[in-house]
């Protein structure tokens, strides 16, 4: 249950801590950086607030405020900790916009305003209902979560599980408008968070475990009405596929691929949903993110390549065309969704520097990609994996281990990484100063079985039976702090259960991350040591923020609230007298009902007066 | 024969008979299953599906075909609720989980009518109950069809199912 | 030709008696003509030692009696002796020499059922997986899109060989077209090969041979040689979705399957209907038989079939759906168009 930094040796590790204890001078730190930086254009000044959960188009959940830090976190003290009533899986992050705080909650997906600046504590301001219909409760995966708002120009847009698009007034907490784009009876339920960028609201669907048909699409901002919508399966003029459109690999060229990688009509029913992170360079004017898993997990059902399911896209933001894409995990045999964060960063590659997107795949590799071209710099393991030996560089593709490939009607044992993924949807976060990538991520692995899967709409569409446990070394959770441009771990931090909240870095080479038991942690982003660590009242996997409140200090916020894919054993609750509940997650996590709760508060912490 | 023999020829003719009852199989020109309407309370078809191994192996069956697999997995429930224990919404009994089926539930349970036969249904719910222990020990099966390790309905304690008999009127509940 | 030489021996007639869709006495298919082959020498072999056993035995019993009762020895034993042990390793010889015979003809027809594509031509691939009680039929190509589902009845070009990959969904079948090829089980969770390579044109049966439940006997495969040309025809039907329905009979039918309990576990490529766990209907009109040869395929096999499939087929997986009249032949008439 303790976390204890693995490094090589103790002796090391305790000599390295003893010597970087030390106060160092920032610049000293810049020159021991490994040259990457995030994408200029796609980051801006520190202005002290939070307005997307990502922080920054790069997503490099890095705050540059450096109030608290490696020396006076220890002393971190609560100041605010309100019930929000909430008590299934919270996921969303507190966003802070001036002197307000605005919270998205789970299903039934209520938006609160808090006033921080009210006397004499903060106050609740509004509470937006949007009241989406308790249907989609049957058809979300894995918990009713939310993955939060996100703050543009006054307005407040985010997206409910009943497949709504809502933009609300933030100031008075009024729809300004709500467009339907998912249809919750063939299963298409959302809970990504937007990305606004150039007077549009991008979305995508979630339900690849309901044979919907992926799609990502663009609202306009201002009136709530539809731009473009490009589907990850089918026809090139579905997937908005024209003469621009540049695959670095072989593979992923070629007419309709959409289509003749599948079996005839499965495309209708395939999945490759767009349900995580979308990233954006002003620069280049186009948008990055993944797409997720093909339908049905049983892969014998669908032969081919699955196109354009669990790979990368870049999009043309004005127009959705799409620029290039790179399948990570061609014929997918796992459920690996690639829909993780894509961190852009300017770094240097053998030696040059490039712009790239670093993307931490759910098959266990950390890709390296060239944001223009897509070519695959790198692909380097970060966690452990026993069901690919690599991928080719030359070719780009995974390369699969026969042994461990799902087969109807029998059981293949021990395959890592799971279903899950080496890390799923927490994303880690990049800290200029250290150069490093703090990746919160699993180490399981499972037994599957696949079985042929009927589909009825509006019901899941998976074949499989899993059922997960720990990996390797027996410990369930990493916190990885990996090196993009020497493409190693600089350190790792064991956990006992698997981590599914993101992390946070600061300006003051701190980085939070939380459990699911409910330990709130503060490490120090040049070691890993353990410097703070607080127990809230249920599991974290919610997204930690910073901020400069009204007052000028520096806060850290989180909302607790244990649940998600992983912890649905505790918000369900689920029967852990059978393994293969919750897609085999809840025997991974069968201690968990005895250490945490369900719960939702908001939790904020700072340095005493 | 002598009579020992003869007695023990009889019990074990009784036996076979037994054995007889648990298969049996209602699969022609008994219209009676198919063509009564439904009785929310005390349906006569309540006990001979449940008490019946066929019916529940069909069940067994349905629970994966019609993809309940996929949302209450083996009975300890995923997106939808675990069936393996003794909590039950919307009541827990044979009729309770024939409606449910076939009508749905607000919060995500999808309607099945027009989509199962009335029959599937209460083959369906025979196994429902059984994951929870509740039909009769020697209808049980001992060994589940599915790849995963759950343990055999033979071997699970039964717990009594809460709020058994349910509210009546089968409103649609919370 | 051979089965003419074989017409004296009783028991060669009753399996010739067979003769005909189903028959192991065949060689349509270069499998089954091996073994055949090897069967008849068996055969021819071992009715030749039982009739010299047999005319040995009479000739002995009538030479019986001879005045060596009392133990002497009588006149010309000595010679008798001598070409005795002459008979005795002309005997010897004629039977080392047949089972070496019969060994090597078992060896080489061994050899020869292991290599039955042995030009490396390109086969025809197929699953076929065995449920309780039919054949699901899949056709796949190295282009996904191509593949085709079919249910019960498999076609194949004459000349080509074809790899089938044996599946089973849920006890152990066994897949036999005796004219074509000997038997292979189909077990749960492994995968059993068998290369067929069918010589001749024509329509023959296959049967379940391994015992799987109550409908065992009701699991038929209609296999359909054709030319070459025929098949490429076929696979091209096969992969048109099904077709729209024209009368308002058959709207309303389409309406319904599409809608309804069917389509829960049938597909229909083209609509909604896109259950898996049920036999494909796409083009179901086009087989020549319902429910793995328990109906032939018309209207009135469809009629009966639909409206009581646990009296045509008691204990199969297909429920009573209870239409009523007007539903009931909307979707017959609707099935009908589905060639």
């Amino acid at each position: 249950m303790r976390s204890r930094p693995s490094v090589r040796s103790r002796a090391t590790f305790l000599a390295a801590a003893a010597c970087i204890l030390l106060p160092l001078p920032a610049s000293q730190i810049h020159a021991a950086a490994n040259g990457a930086r995030p994408a200029p254009a796609a980051t801006a000044p520190e202005d002290g607030q939070w307005t997307m959960p990502s922080k920054d188009y790069a997503s490099t959940r890095y705050s540059g405020l450096d109030q608290i830090n490696r020396q006076n976190v220890a002393r971190l003290k609560l100041t605010l900790s309100w019930d929000t009533g909430s008590r299934k899986g919270q996921e969303a992050p507190p966003l802070v916009v001036g002197s307000t705080m605005y919270l998205t909650m789970p299903f039934p997906n209520n938006i609160i305003a808090i006033d921080l600046a009210a006397k004499p504590r903060p106050a609740v301001k509004w509470v937006f209902r949007p009241n989406p219909r308790p249907m989609s409760q049957g058809v979300a995966c894995c918990d009713v979560v939310n993955r939060g708002a996100v703050y543009a120009n006054g307005r407040l847009f985010f997206n409910t599980l009943d497949g709504q698009v809502i933009a609300l007034d933030a100031a008075s907490g009024k729809a300004v408008w709500r467009t339907q784009v998912g249809n919750i009876m063939k299963g298409e339920t959302i809970t990504m968070s937007p990305l606004v960028a150039e007077g549009k609201v991008i979305v995508g669907d979630s339900g690849g475990e309901f044979g919907v048909r992926g799609w990502l699409m663009a609202l306009d901002a201002a009136s709530g009405k539809v731009a473009w919508k490009a589907f990850h399966t089918g026809p090139d003029k579905d997937v908005l596929i024209g003469p621009d459109f540049h695959p670095y690999y072989a593979a992923d060229r070629g007419k309709d691929l959409g289509v003749h990688s599948w079996p005839a009509d499965a495309w209708k029913i395939g999945g490759g949903t767009a349900w995580g992170w979308v990233s954006y360079d002003p620069q280049l004017k186009m948008i990055f993110y993944g797409t997720g898993n093909p339908g049905p997990w049983n892969p014998e059902q669908r032969p081919g390549d699955n196109k354009w399911t669990t790979g990368v896209f870049a999009r043309d933001i004005a127009t959705g065309r799409a620029r290039w894409f790179y399948q990570s995990t061609p014929h997918d045999l796992y459920d690996h969704d690639d829909i993780n964060e894509q961190i852009l960063l300017d770094m240097p590659v053998r030696g040059q520097m490039r712009q790239v997107l670093v993307r931490p795949a759910r098959n266990g590799y950390l890709y390296v990609i060239d944001r223009k071209s897509g070519q695959v710099y790198s692909a380097d393991p970060y966690g452990y994996i026993n069901s690919a030996s690599g991928v080719d560089l030359r070719t780009g593709r995974l390369i699969p281990v026969p042994s461990k490939a799902p087969q109807e009607g029998r059981v293949v044992r021990n395959i890592g990484p799971t279903a899950s993924g080496a890390k799923d949807w927490n994303p880690g976060a990049f800290s200029p100063r250290t150069g490093l990538i703090y990746l919160p991520h699993e180490n399981l692995c499972m037994d599957e079985g696949v079985m042929e899967a009927n589909y009825i709409s509006g019901t899941p569409y998976l074949g499989a039976d899993a059922k997960m446990y720990a990996g390797p070394g027996g410990n369930r959770g990493f916190l990885t702090a990996w090196d993009p441009v020497r493409r190693k771990a600089a350190w790792k931090i064991r956990e006992d259960l698997p981590l599914w909240s993101p992390a946070l870095a600061t300006g003051g080479d701190v980085v939070f991350y939380g459990t699911m038991d409910g330990w709130f942690k503060a490490i120090d982003a040049l070691t890993g040591k353990l410097l703070w660590r607080a127990k809230l009242d249920s599991g974290i996997i919610g997204q930690p923020i910073t901020y400069r409140g009204p007052d000028g200090r520096q806060y850290v916020a989180l909302v607790s609230g244990v649940g998600g894919w992983a912890g649905a054993i505790v918000s369900g609750p689920l029967d852990p007298g059978d393994p293969s509940a919750a897609l085999g997650f809840v025997n991974a996590v069968r201690d968990l009902p005895k250490r945490t709760q369900a719960g939702g508060r908001l939790y904020v912490f700072a340095l005493p007066r | 024969m002598s009579s020992p023999c003869r007695a023990s020829l009889i019990l074990l003719a009784f036996i076979l008979l037994a054995g007889c009852d648990r298969e049996k199989r209602g699969m022609t020109h008994e219209p009676k299953p198919e063509t009564m309407a439904f009785v929310p309370s005390g349906d006569p078809r309540a006990s001979d599906y449940e008490n019946n191994a066929f019916q529940m192996s069909q069940g067994q069956r349905l629970f994966m075909w019609m993809n309940c697999v996929g949302c209450h997995a083996h009975g300890g429930g995923g997106m939808g609720p675990p069936l393996m224990d003794d909590k039950w919404r919307y009541g827990g009994r044979m009729e309770d989980i024939v409606y449910t089926i076939l009508n749905g539930r607000p919060n995500g349970m999808p309607p099945f009518k027009g989509r199962l036969t009335e029959q599937q249904a209460w083959q369906l719910a025979s196994y429902v109950r059984s994951l929870s222990a509740q039909p009769r020990q020697d209808v049980l099966y001992s060994r589940s069809d599915e790849m995963s390790i759950t343990e055999p309905a033979t071997l699970k304690e039964r717990n009594a199912i809460m709020n058994e008999p349910p509210a009546p009127g089968h409103g649609p509940g919370k | 030709m051979r089965r003419r030489l074989l017409l004296p021996i009783p028991l060669f007639v009753l399996v010739s008696g067979c003769a005909g869709i189903q028959s192991v006495s065949d060689d349509a298919g270069r499998e089954s003509g091996l073994i055949w082959s090897l069967f008849v020498l068996f055969g021819i072999v071992t009715a030749i030692f039982y009739v010299a056993v047999i005319a040995f035995l009479i000739a002995a019993y009538w030479r019986r009696g001879g005045s060596n009762q009392d133990g002497l020895p009588d006149e010309g034993g000595v010679t008798r002796e001598r070409s005795l042990r002459t008979a005795f390793f002309l005997w010897t010889g004629a039977v080392i020499g047949s089972l070496s015979l019969l060994a090597l003809a078992s060896y080489f027809t061994d050899r020869g059922l292991a290599s039955v594509n042995p030009e490396n031509k390109p086969m025809v691939g197929i699953d076929l997986v065995a449920n309780q009680w039919w054949w699901d039929v899949r056709y796949h190509y190295d282009d996904p899109s191509q593949n085709i589902r079919t249910a019960n009845e498999i076609h194949l070009p004459a000349g080509v060989p074809a790899m089938i990959s044996l599946k089973s969904n849920d006890v152990i079948h066994s897949f036999w077209v005796p004219n074509l090829a000997g038997k292979q089980d189909l077990i749960p969770g492994r995968i059993n090969d068998i290369v067929l390579m069918p010589r001749r044109i024509g329509h023959y049966r296959a049967q379940c041979a391994e015992y799987c439940g109550l409908q065992h006997a009701h699991m038929a495969l209609d296999v359909i040689v054709e030319s070459p040309a025929d098949f490429q025809r076929w696979e091209a039907a096969q992969r048109q979705p099904a077709p729209a329905p024209a009368t308002p009979l058959a709207q309303a039918g389409y309406a319904y399957v599409t809608s309804r309990e069917c389509s829960t576990c049938h597909n229909i490529a083209g609509t909604n209907a896109n259950g898996t766990v049920a036999p494909d209907l796409t083009h179901v009109a086009g087989r020549r038989t319902i429910a793995a040869g328990t109906l032939p395929m018309n209207r009135a096999g469809l009629y009966a079939w639909i409206a009581d499939p646990q009296g045509a087929k008691p204990g199969n997986n297909m429920p009573t759906v209870g239409l009523n009249a007007d539903e009931l032949h909307a979707v017959a008439a609707y099935l009908e168009t589905l060639k």
